[in-house]
């Protein structure tokens, strides 16, 4: 039982090496499956060897890309909640919000909570002219889109828990960062109105961001 | 010929030596213990911030209930995953909030250093659950307190400053048996402290070359702008510093460290002599983040993480210093 040995034998250092090595390729190969996924998909051999250490990465979850603020620092992601009440008077409510969830880590809690909302959303559809043309792809399309439905209907049916009887619907708000340029010749307040926009869910139009 | 082969074995051998002295030397526990302390510690507030609203993020009605976090993991959207967790299969608040108590209770003797051959493995299997169960509201602090929990399983973290060594030390004897010496171990150089810190120093150069990678892959790295833009980003800020966009020699000098600093750490923290400015930038990297853009304790954890680098001689000799009765015994 006294697992604190000064010295191993040869026999178990083998084995012990095996396991850090294995260990090891399960700390790797996820974010190198990020990195080096491209335009036509994953890397055939980071994805082949993936494939072995994927279940042991994702149970201890070591399966993370590690992007902090990469490749570029982006703008922010909210969730504005309409909550309207049996006598029709509606409030908003923005989420997250610093002066509703404190301490710090409560509020960066809903806060990528938001942001995983905006992560996962993928427009109504697929279209039709998809279905016809590539009917697998058309499948993903279908079943992201219910993924993005599924994660935003019980938001919402959090927030009817919270405030029991009234109306609620929610939308995604896209918190801009100011052009750089711009702000030293001109400073704005970072909540300036112009810096907010409204995502809409709609099917995806040509040429559209979203 | 015989030359060749020769040599080849010598560099064979030379290799084998190096691996066996990186992974196999034995260490003392003294740094990891002290990593024991934090992260328990920053575990325990964790556990208690979420106790705060708590229903909120587990249960039937939480912002990702139950149902739909099964089948995010479960393969309903895709692909299914091995994040499994037992905790999306409870819907009793009651036996949520037990479950939140035990978890805490077992989280806090975990810091302090009690039973922690039992607390340890626990208080990591019990994050996990949670982490699993929390698929959508997690962050950097979640990643790096986990991980630095579950190396910290494999060494006896607590030898030292815990209360497994007041034990050890009031209960010392010579007729004590080997699961004893297991379960309050002596503050004794071990193989497992070693590995423990290797894979925690190699983890953390993954971490950081492939957050240097990602960024690399951007543009406003290079362009000097991301430290700018990084604090304009008023969700994340807890501090102005919108004012440096007065000074853009500054901040693009501050993007260009992070940037070289993260790709570069897997190489340049090893030897001695660039290592103290690679845990210095890595302090003010991270306090800057702590400060200024409201991850107080994503911050902590990176510091304390990175003193995974500090040798435990060293930590052992402050220790001794500020007068820590069982680590000046030790000594």
């Amino acid at each position: 039982m006294d697992s604190d040995p000064i010295n191993i034998s040869p026999r178990v250092k083998v084995l012990l090496s095996f396991l850090l090595t294995a260990h090891l390729f399960a700390l790797v190969l996820p974010p190198l499956s990020v990195q080096t996924r491209g335009p036509i998909g994953p890397s055939p051999s980071v994805s082949t060897g993936l494939e072995w250490v994927e279940p042991y990465s994702q149970l201890l979850y070591i399966d993370r890309g590690y992007a902090f603020f990469a490749p570029d620092p982006g703008p922010s992601h909210l969730i504005q909640a309409a909550i309207t009440g049996p006598d029709g008077q509606r409030r908003e409510k923005i989420y997250p919000d610093i002066e509703q969830q404190r301490p710090r880590l409560l509020y960066h809690r809903h806060f990528m909570l938001s942001e995983f909302l905006q992560e996962i959303y993928h427009p109504p559809g697929p279209p039709e002219e998809l279905q016809k043309v590539d009917p697998q792809e058309a499948q993903y399309w279908s079943v992201a889109r219910a993924r993005y439905e599924s994660v935003r209907q019980s938001i919402m049916d959090h927030l009817r828990h919270e405030y029991p009887g009234n109306d609620v619907a929610i939308a995604r708000i896209e918190h801009l960062l100011p052009n750089l340029i711009d702000y030293q010749q001109e400073p704005l307040e970072l909540t300036d109105e112009r810096l907010y926009r409204v995502l809409l869910d709609q099917p995806m139009q040509p040429g559209a961001s979203e | 010929m015989n030359q060749t082969s020769y040599r080849l074995k010598t560099w064979l051998l030379q290799y084998v030596g190096a691996w066996d002295k990186f992974w196999f030397a034995p260490r003392q526990p003294q740094t990891l213990s002290l990593l024991r302390v934090i992260t328990g510690a920053m575990l325990l507030y964790s556990h208690l911030v979420l106790a705060t609203d708590l229903t909120s993020f587990l249960g039937d009605t939480a912002w990702v209930n139950n149902e739909t976090v099964r089948q995010l993991h479960d393969g309903t959207f895709g692909v299914a995953d091995f994040g499994w967790t037992y905790l999306s299969s409870i819907s009793n608040p009651a036996l949520l909030w037990s479950h939140h108590v035990f978890t805490i209770l077992v989280t806090a003797c975990f810091a302090i250093g009690f039973l922690t051959r039992i607390t340890s493995p626990l208080a990591w299997f019990l994050q996990l659950m949670y982490l699993h169960r929390m698929t959508g509201t997690l962050f950097g602090f979640d990643q790096i307190v986990t991980y630095v929990a579950m190396y910290l399983v494999i060494a006896p973290s607590g030898s030292c400053f815990s209360i497994d060594a007041m034990i050890r030390d009031r209960f010392a004897s010579d007729q004590r048996g080997r699961f004893w010496n297991w379960f309050f171990p002596a503050v004794k150089a071990t193989v497992f402290s070693n590995i423990a810190t290797r894979l925690l120093q190699l983890h953390l150069c993954i971490i950081y070359l492939f957050g240097g990678i990602s960024k690399a892959r951007g543009q406003t790295w290079w362009d000097g702008t991301a430290i700018w833009y990084s604090v304009s980003n008023y969700e994340y800020q807890s501090l102005d510093m919108t004012w440096l966009s007065g000074y853009p020699r500054l901040f693009s000098a501050m993007s260009h460290l992070t940037l070289f600093w993260e790709l570069f750490y897997c190489a340049l923290i090893w030897p001695r002599i660039t290592r103290p400015f690679m845990l210095v930038i890595a302090l003010a990297l991270h306090a800057g983040i702590a400060l200024a853009l409201g991850m107080i304790t994503f911050g902590m954890m990176m510091i304390a993480a990175n003193m995974v680098f500090v040798s435990p001689e060293y930590v052992k000799a402050v220790a001794s210093h500020l007068r820590f009765p069982k680590v000046r015994a030790a000594a």
